[in-house]
């Protein structure tokens, strides 16, 4: 009895260290995945008096990005941002339009959905990512590429467009690479939040669409607040 | 000499090591400038009315450190309790999409075209916002040099060797005028130092706290602009 217990402290710092120098030699190999988490705020704006459907595709939903590592230096990377982008959407829609309806399918014309005015159709199609280690500037960054279509309850195309959207984050003393990805891409869905919800009235379709609905009463002052910045 | 006289020289020196070694951690060499440049100082403080500092976040090289802002507000607060200093991130979660990188005003009269937007103009009234502080640049590592080795082994783990680098801090804060719609005072503050890392076995960092620095200059210049009592 004495004699295990007077062994074990000896036993225990040996592998300890050895247990510590393997999760050191395997800490280089092993997969970066990053959940995007985040909290994303309300639009401060004069709502539309839209009445708007919102069907997020299950690609949409689930949304994640995976880059296979090119060397034995680096790592894979497993960013899901999926998730974090139906939070956002929800919140930033729910503060720019009177009503926000979600659709129970993508809008056909035998499908059955509540009655809105249209229906908006948000997709990632494109989303990149820079850490230091690949780049030798002190950020990191996550540049994304959406692709939206407002659609009848018919399915008929009213507007298609692109956006971008951009999120830098510095590095930070004792920050890990995933926390550092996970703020840049926070700040990225912020990004295309503010780029959305700035630039919404101004694509020429839909605003000729809300002409036609007679329906553009606060565009003026969100554009004029908005500046005059580059068209999406 | 005298052996008594050696002896207690000795251990008063020896008293006094961990002090010396206490002063030395954490306090590398650091030369710091501060420019000011004011054009309206408001004669009696900021009185009632809140003050939000913002970090500038366009460039695409470099990123003004969310940290460094709420150092100067903090040094601000330390300084003069009075004043109401409004934390960056509630301030631009409670005025989202406007103050955003993409969105943000790059000059003050940008900011009459944001009050065209009644409930951004309601915001600012019920926040009382009478200064908007613009903090633009950041701290970056100018040099390293020297080597270290680490090793883990079964007896333990250690360090042995030199490590040296530099850093460089360059900040500049506009202050704006929320009433006029004007900038009323500009401040700029440089800082570099030089940090060193020697290691026999345990690695002893003596940094120098060259952000830290440039975030007091800034902070007491700008608490010079906005305090009565400074």
């Amino acid at each position: 009895m004495s004699g295990s217990m007077t062994s074990a402290p000896e036993r225990r710092p040996r592998a300890g260290a050895l247990l510590l120098a393997a999760l050191l030699a395997l800490a280089g190999c092993g997969a970066k995945e990053v959940v995007v988490q985040g909290q994303f705020p309300e639009p401060l704006m004069s709502k539309l008096p839209l009445t708007l459907g919102v069907w997020y595709e299950p690609e949409f939903r689930e949304h994640e990005f995976f880059d296979e590592a090119k060397g034995r230096a680096e790592s894979d990377w497993l960013v899901r941002t999926g998730e974090a982008q139906v939070e956002l959407w929800d919140t930033l829609l729910t503060g720019m339009f009177e009503r926000v309806v979600p659709m129970d399918a993508r809008p056909a014309p035998d499908q059955m959905n509540p009655a809105v005015d249209a229906v908006l159709i948000p997709r990632v199609d494109e989303l990149q990512y820079a850490i230091p280690a690949q780049t030798n500037i002190k950020v990191y960054e996550i540049w994304m590429r959406y692709a939206f279509e407002l659609v009848t309850t018919q399915g008929e195309t009213i507007a298609d467009w692109t956006m971008t959207a951009y999120g830098k984050t510095p590095t930070a003393f004792l920050q890990s690479d995933e926390a550092a990805v996970n703020l840049a891409a926070v700040v990225a869905l912020r990004d295309a939040g503010a780029h959305f919800a700035t630039s919404f009235t101004r694509v020429p379709e839909v605003a000729a669409w809300m002409e036609a609905l007679n329906a553009p009463a606060p565009t003026a002052s969100a554009e004029a607040a908005a500046g005059p910045e580059d068209g999406p | 000499m005298n052996p008594h006289s050696f002896a207690s020289r000795l251990v008063r020196l020896a008293r006094l090591t961990p002090a010396l070694l206490a002063a030395l951690v954490g306090a590398g060499c650091v030369t710091s400038t501060v420019d000011e440049m004011v054009f309206n100082e408001p004669t009696e403080g900021v009185g009632d009315a809140s003050v939000v500092i913002l970090g500038r976040r366009h460039a695409s090289d470099y990123e003004t450190e969310p940290d460094f802002i709420q150092c100067v507000g903090k040094h601000i607060q330390r300084g003069d309790s009075s004043i109401n200093v409004i934390g960056e991130l509630e301030f631009l979660n409670s005025l989202y999409p406007w103050f955003e990188p993409r969105t943000a005003p790059l000059r003050p009269a940008d900011l009459d075209r944001l009050m065209t937007q009644p409930p951004v103009a309601e915001r600012l009234a019920s926040l009382q916002t009478e200064y908007l502080i613009w903090v633009d640049g950041s701290t970056v590592q100018t040099n390293s040099a020297g080597s270290m080795t680490c090793g883990v082994g079964p007896g333990g783990a250690g360090c042995f060797g030199f490590g040296t680098w530099g850093n460089d801090s360059t900040y500049e804060a506009t202050i704006w005028d929320f009433t006029d719609r004007a900038e009323v005072g500009r401040v700029n503050t440089s800082a570099s130092g030089q940090s060193y890392m020697p290691a026999v076995v345990v690695p002893i960092p003596i940094i120098a706290p060259v952000q830290g620095t440039a975030c007091d200059g800034l902070g007491d210049q700008l608490l010079k602009f906005l305090s009565s009592e400074h």
